[in-house]
């Protein structure tokens, strides 16, 4: 059954921070161009001994003025690439004029500071006793939480998830389920930046899910989700928000809804693994839509986990095929903004509302060779209205999330 | 290293930590929680304080001073 009118539970505010442009009007302006930026990292901590580890790194942002600078000197890129996000967001939805204690923050990511934590190490390493005292609350990724309450005087709920790559839509999904049942009002769903220290680039180049060989002296060619020629994923420095509330709280403001949620799905493989399962795609997906009460063919719009990893995107492609989805015009948002890890989810939410409101979509980047070429592929910007798109969200450990939003 | 230096040091790292304190006349009768430090600012301010003299003692030891000037005798007497 369709939600009545008052109780749909609409998106009514976002907030994005990417390698290719900051805020939602400079992100929306860069994606519809094809923009990219990814070379060599250079952020220290990025690189060691002769490595080259491939990425998009955010060129540089402004921590907002309501964050006090006590606060900023102390906080991880990740901390305040959250604050800057969460500021956008919450103006968006005008969020100020919400009681406090109605309004939720879920925070999608763990172990999202690994980079600070190196360079903390490498810093202290032989000189133990003169580590920061503030060490002791920032190695923990619930210090985000602390820190954006703190500033934005979030009284309601305000916890940290993970669901390895797809903990961004996994927090959307938290969300919705936190208005859906009365707990919150308002509930923010954050997906937060994953800084990878080196060791983690090493972690992913050794278990064959970072890219790239093929295209390693040409960063700019090397993320290619969908393309014969991918091999791995690249990394990029990216956070999303997306606020949540029901048409009822929102209609006591003067609010823009982006969207309606109309359906949510999470699905566990049993499988510690980082390999994808059809089985648990197919399964996610036709959960979210029997929620939506949507019939495949009313999809008009898929933005798929699409890596670029050799067998994630054919296991994809095969689990759209089988659900009926093969009709829906279909981009890789990573192929632009790189892979944001645990923010992937949440930034790709908001690429997805933002093509909606703008009536056009993105181009792909790298898909000179697509896999499949009886998809519906959007490999150049294209003037299409979204009516009903699916957002899949896959990750390690054998997650696999879908989120349908409706044009209102 | 004499009181005077250690001074420096103090209210160096001070406004580092602590912003506001750029053109502050800093004095020995100050405290670091009447700057506007609070108790994580001061464990900061007086860690960092000990990383710059490589003074190796127990945090718990600087908490008696209650001023700048205090803290500053108190360091000045483990080195």
């Amino acid at each position: 059954m369709p939600n009545s009118e008052s109780s749909a539970i609409l998106v009514t505010g976002v907030g994005v921070t990417s390698a290719i442009g900051c805020g939602k009007a400079g992100f929306i302006d860069a994606l519809l161009k094809g923009h990219g930026n990814f070379s060599v990292m250079k952020r220290p901590g990025r690189q060691s001994g002769d490595t080259r580890f491939l990425g998009a790194e955010i060129p540089s942002f402004e921590v907002p003025d309501i964050v006090p600078r006590t606060l900023v000197r102390t906080a991880s890129l990740s901390g305040q690439v959250a604050l800057t996000t969460l500021h956008e967001a919450w103006n968006d939805a005008r969020l100020g004029e919400v009681d406090p204690t109605r309004v939720g923050l879920v925070v999608g990511g763990s172990n999202i500071q690994q980079r600070e934590l190196t360079l903390a190490h490498e810093t202290y390493r032989g000189r133990l006793p003169f580590l920061r005292p503030t060490y002791g609350l920032s190695f923990m990724d619930s210090d985000v939480c602390g820190m954006c309450t703190e500033v934005f005087g979030i009284r309601g709920l305000a916890y940290t998830l993970g669901g390895a790559s797809a903990s961004g839509q996994l927090a959307v999904i938290h969300a919705i389920q936190a208005v859906d049942s009365g707990q919150v009002d308002v509930c923010i769903a954050l997906g937060a930046l994953m800084d990878l220290s080196y060791w983690e680039c090493q972690g992913f180049r050794a278990l064959g899910a970072m890219g790239s060989d093929v295209f390693a002296n040409e960063p700019e060619r090397a993320c290619r989700p969908f393309d014969m020629r991918r091999d791995g994923f690249i990394f990029g420095e990216c956070s999303g928000a997306v606020v949540v509330e029901r048409a009822s709280t929102a209609s006591r403001r003067a609010t823009e809804p982006y969207a309606r949620v109309a359906g949510w799905a999470v699905q566990m493989d049993a499988n510690r693994n980082p390999n994808p399962s059809f089985d648990g795609e197919v399964s996610v997906l036709l959960k979210a839509l029997a929620k939506a009460d949507l019939a495949p063919a009313a999809i008009d719009y898929i933005n798929p986990h699409g890596t670029g990893s050799s067998l994630g995107d054919t296991t994809e492609l095969k689990a759209i095929e089988h659900c009926g989805l093969k009709h829906a015009y279909i981009n890789a948002t990573k192929s632009l903004v790189g892979h944001g890890l645990s923010a992937a989810g949440a930034v790709e939410m908001v690429a997805t509302l933002l093509q909606m409101r703008a009536r056009r979509l993105h181009p792909m980047r790298n898909l000179d060779e697509p896999m499949d070429e009886t998809f519906n592929w959007a490999r150049q910007p294209v003037d299409h209205a979204i009516q009903r798109a699916v957002k899949m969200s896959l990750g390690f450990s054998g997650i696999n999330t879908a989120v349908c939003v409706e044009r209102l | 290293m004499n009181s005077q230096e250690i001074f420096a040091i103090v209210t160096r790292h001070a406004q580092e930590v602590v912003p506001g304190l750029e053109n502050h006349q800093f004095e020995p009768t100050q405290s670091l929680k009447d700057l506007g430090a609070n108790s994580i600012d001061r464990s900061e301010i007086v860690m960092m304080t000990l990383d710059s003299l490589s003074l190796n003692i127990p945090l718990v030891e600087t908490v008696k001073a209650t001023n700048i000037g205090e803290l500053v005798n108190l360091l000045h007497a483990k080195l």
